[in-house]
C-alpha cells in the first residue's frame, strides 16, 4: 500500500466532489432538511385521554374515574362542556343527569348524553361509551368478578416517558443518510470505470489496492460525516456518543462495501440507480421496525443495517450501553468484513 | 417547431423508455408503495389500541373483540406466541382466556386472566383496551347495560382516517416520480453520452427535444396519478377537476424534471437532489400526515397547490369554489417554470454550442 498514492487520489475525489458546487450544495442542504423535519415533527407524546364531565349533584365520580392514561375534566355547566369539546380540548364530554342515582336505585335506566367533537374517530367514541358504563357498573356495585394478572413486557414500563415519534425516526433518518452514500461511492467507482480513467490510474505506481484505500476512505468520510453530523445536531449524541459513533461509523463501512458490489455489478449509472435502490431499501427496512415496533419480526436480523438502528435506537433512546450492545457491533463489524471483501473480490474481477 | 419532429423524438423516447430501469422505476413504485403504505401502514398509523387475545377454549369474547371498532384484535395460537407478541409490541394488551372462560363469566365466578402490557403501549391505549374488554365481557355475560347512551356531536368536521392521510403522499409519489425523473435522467444521460450534440446538428432543435422529453413526463405523471386515484377510489364526485389537478401538477412535475436535467451535471447531482429535493417535493403530505404539525407550513411548498385541491375533492366533496384560488397559484407556479426552463434551454444551447 502507498499512503501518499491514497491520499493523493482521496483528495483528488473530495475536489472533484466540492469542485462540483451544486453536488456539495444539495449534499449539505439534504442534512438541513433532515434536521429541520426532526425538529419539526412532535417532540412529545400525548398518550392521555382527556374527557369534560359535567356532573351535577355527583362530584365525588370525577375522582373515581382518574387514573393514568385517562384525563378528566369537570365542567361548570353544559354549555362550558361543549365549548370544551368544541375547542378540542377533550375528546368527548360527558353529562350525567341530576337524578342519576335516584334512578339507578330505583332500577331505572338513566339517559347519559356523551358529546363529542364530529371528527373524533370512531374508536374513542366507542372507547368512551365503554368506559362510562364501566364506571356506573362500579358506581352501582356490581364489578365484574374479572381481575387481570398484568405483566409488562419487556420492560421496563414506559407510561408517561414515551419516545416521541422524530426521537423514533432519529436512527432511521441517520440511516438514510449515510445508505444514500452508497450511490455516492458507486457512481464515483463507475464513473472511473466508464470514463476508462480506472485503467489509466492501474498503470501508473497506484496498486487496485491503495484504489480500494482510497475509495472506501471517501466513502466512509462522506457517509460516516453526515450521518455523525446529523445525530450531534439532533441530540443522538447526547447519551453514550462513543457508541453511536462507531455504530455510524460501522454503518459506514458497510455501505463502503455495499457500494463495491454495486459497483462491480453495475455496467452503467442507470445499473448503479437500479442496484442502489435495491439495496436502499433492504437496508432501510429495519429503521422502519424501529418506526413501528412490531411491524418487522427476527428475520430483519439478517438485514445487516438493523444492527446500526437496533444500536442507536437503544443507546439514543433508552440509554443502552456496552453490555447491551456489544454483540450487535460485533455482529456489525462481521458483516461490514464480509461485505468489503466480497465487494472488493468482486471489483477486483471486474478492473481486471 | 416541427411536431412531426417532436412526434418521432417523443415515440423514440416511449419505445425506448421501458427498457430502461427509469422508466420502470417510475411506473412500479407509485404502485407498489401505494398498495404497501394504503394495505400495511393504514393499520399500522391507525390510533387504535392493539388487543392480543390467546384462546385456550373456544370463547365468544374473541369475535366479540374482533367486531369491536375501539380496538384492533388479533388471535394468537397459544400464550408463548402472545407473549413474544406484546415483547415486540405487535400488540399493546395481550390476554390469555382459560379454556372455560365463557362458562365461568355467565355462571359470575371469579376469573383471573393472564394480562401481558407491551411497555411502550400508551397509557390511554392501555385504558381503551382494558374498558374495552371489560364491557364485552359484561356483553357476554348477558348482563343489561344500566344506563343508555345516546352520541351528540358537535361540528362539522370529519374524522380522517390515517388511509385517506396518505393520499396526499401517493398522489405526489404517482405524479412526480415517473414526470420529474424520466425527462431529467432522459436529459442526463443524452448529456452524458453526448448524444444531444449529435442530435442538434440534426434539423432536430434543443426546443424539440426538450419538448418530447417534457410530453413524455407529462404523460407518465399523469397517467400514474390516475392509476393511484383509481386504485384508491378517490375520483370523488368532481373526477374532471381532478384530472385537471392532476394534469397541472403533471405539467409541474415535467418543468422540474427538465429543469433538474438540464441543470445536473451527472447522476451523483441528480441523486443528490433527490436525497434532498424529495423532502421538499413530499413536505405538504408528511405535514399532511402529522396534524400535530401547523398545517400552515405545508403552504410553503409547491405540492401543497397540487396535493390541497385534489383532497378537498377526493375526500370532501368540494368543488371549484374550494379549489380555485388553489388552481391559480399552481397555474402561476407552472407559468414561472415555463420561464425557467426557457433559461435553461438556452443555457443549455450555448454549452453545446
Amino acid at each position: 500500500m502507498n499512503p501518499k498514492a491514497v491520499r493523493a487520489l482521496v483528495a483528488k475525489d473530495f475536489t472533484l466532489f466540492f469542485r462540483n458546487r451544486f453536488f456539495a450544495l444539495v449534499t449539505s442542504l439534504a442534512l438541513v432538511v433532515y434536521v429541520a423535519l426532526y425538529f419539526v415533527m412532535p417532540g412529545s407524546v400525548d398518550e392521555t385521554l382527556e374527557i369534560g364531565l359535567y356532573a351535577p349533584g355527583w362530584s365525588p365520580i370525577a375522582g373515581d374515574i382518574q387514573q393514568q392514561g385517562l384525563e378528566v375534566h369537570v365542567a361548570e355547566s353544559e354549555d362550558d362542556l361543549k365549548d370544551g369539546i368544541t375547542a378540542h380540548d377533550y375528546v368527548a364530554g360527558i353529562v350525567l343527569p341530576a337524578d342519576m342515582a335516584e334512578k339507578l336505585a330505583s332500577g331505572q335506566k338513566p339517559r347519559i348524553d356523551l358529546y363529542f367533537a364530529s371528527d373524533t374517530p370512531e374508536e374513542a367514541k366507542e372507547a368512551v361509551s365503554s368506559l362510562i358504563r364501566e364506571l356506573i357498573y362500579a358506581q352501582t356495585g356490581q364489578p365484574l368478578a374479572v381481575d387481570f394478572s398484568t405483566e409488562v413486557l419487556p420492560g421496563p414500563d414506559m407510561a408517561g416517558k414515551q419516545i416521541p415519534p422524530r426521537d423514533r425516526m432519529r436512527p432511521l433518518f441517520a440511516v438514510l443518510l449515510i445508505v444514500f452514500e452508497t450511490y455516492g461511492l458507486a457512481t464515483l467507482i463507475t464513473e472511473e470505470i466508464e470514463h476508462r480513467t480506472i485503467q489509466a490510474l492501474l498503470v501508473t505506481p497506484v496498486s487496485v489496492k491503495d484504489l480500494f484505500a482510497a475509495k472506501g476512505i471517501t466513502g466512509i468520510t462522506l457517509a460516516f460525516g453526515q450521518g455523525a453530523l446529523f445525530m450531534a445536531l439532533v441530540g443522538g449524541l447526547n447519551e453514550q456518543p462513543v457508541i453511536v459513533i462507531l455504530a455510524l461509523l460501522l454503518a459506514a463501512l458497510l455501505v463502503t462495501g455495499v457500494g463495491f458490489l454495486i459497483a462491480s455489478l453495475a455496467k452503467d449509472m442507470m445499473s448503479v440507480l437500479a442496484w442502489g435502490v435495491l439495496a436502499l431499501v433492504i437496508l432501510v427496512i429495519p429503521g422502519m421496525g424501529i418506526m413501528f415496533p412490531g411491524v418487522i419480526t427476527g428475520w430483519a436480523k439478517v438485514i445487516p443495517s438493523y444492527y446500526v438502528v437496533d444500536t442507536v435506537d437503544r443507546v439514543a433512546n433508552y440509554g443502552a450501553g456496552w453490555p447491551d450492545i456489544w454483540q450487535n457491533l460485533l455482529i456489525l463489524l462481521a458483516f461490514d468484513v464480509a461485505f468489503l471483501l466480497i465487494g472488493m473480490a468482486a471489483l477486483r474481477r471486474r478492473f481486471q | 417547431m416541427n411536431v412531426k419532429r417532436v412526434a418521432i423524438l417523443l415515440r423514440r423516447e416511449l419505445l425506448q423508455g421501458p427498457k430502461s430501469f427509469i422508466f420502470l422505476w417510475s411506473v412500479v413504485l407509485p404502485i407498489v408503495m401505494s398498495l404497501v403504505l394504503s394495505l400495511v401502514f393504514g393499520t399500522l398509523f391507525s390510533d387504535k389500541p392493539r388487543l392480543g387475545i390467546a384462546d385456550d377454549g373456544d370463547s365468544e369474547l374473541v369475535s366479540l373483540a374482533q367486531g369491536s371498532s375501539s380496538i384492533t384484535t388479533k388471535e394468537y395460537g397459544t400464550a408463548n406466541d402472545l407473549e413474544e407478541a406484546v415483547r415486540i409490541g405487535a400488540v399493546d394488551f395481550g390476554v390469555v382466556l382459560p379454556e372455560d372462560f365463557d362458562s365461568l363469566v355467565t355462571q359470575g365466578q371469579h376469573v383471573e386472566i393472564t394480562a401481558y402490557v407491551w411497555g411502550e403501549s400508551l397509557a390511554k391505549h392501555r385504558v381503551i383496551a382494558q374498558v374495552t374488554l371489560l364491557d364485552l365481557v359484561r356483553e357476554l355475560s348477558g348482563r343489561e347495560a344500566p344506563v343508555d347512551i345516546t352520541m351528540n356531536p358537535l361540528g362539522d368536521e370529519a374524522s380522517i382516517p390515517w388511509s385517506d392521510r396518505l393520499l396526499p403522499l401517493l398522489v405526489l409519489m404517482a405524479v412526480f416520480v415517473g414526470g420529474m425523473f424520466l425527462p431529467a435522467t432522459s436529459l442526463v444521460t443524452e448529456k452524458q453520452k453526448r448524444t444531444l450534440e449529435a442530435l442538434t446538428v440534426t434539423p432536430t432543435t434543443l426546443r424539440e427535444v426538450f419538448l418530447a422529453k417534457g410530453i413524455l413526463g407529462f404523460i407518465i405523471s399523469l397517467t400514474m396519478g390516475l392509476i393511484i386515484l383509481a386504485l384508491n377510489q378517490a375520483f370523488g364526485a368532481q373526477p374532471a377537476l381532478l384530472v385537471l389537478m392532476l394534469a397541472l401538477g403533471a405539467v409541474m412535475a415535467a418543468e422540474l424534471g427538465l429543469i433538474l436535467g438540464s441543470f445536473v451535471k451527472d447522476m451523483s447531482s441528480l441523486f443528490a437532489v433527490w436525497k434532498f429535493g424529495g423532502i421538499l417535493l413530499f413536505g405538504p403530505a408528511i405535514i399532511y400526515l402529522f396534524p400535530e404539525i401547523p398545517q400552515w407550513i405545508g403552504q410553503i411548498f409547491p405540492t401543497y397547490y397540487l396535493v390541497e385541491p385534489v383532497v378537498r375533492i377526493s375526500q370532501q366533496g368540494g368543488g371549484w369554489s374550494d379549489i380555485a384560488a388553489h388552481v391559480f397559484v399552481l397555474i402561476g407556479l407552472d407559468v414561472v417554470l415555463v420561464g425557467v426552463v426557457a433559461l435553461a434551454l438556452r443555457r443549455m444551447r450555448r454549452a453545446i454550442a
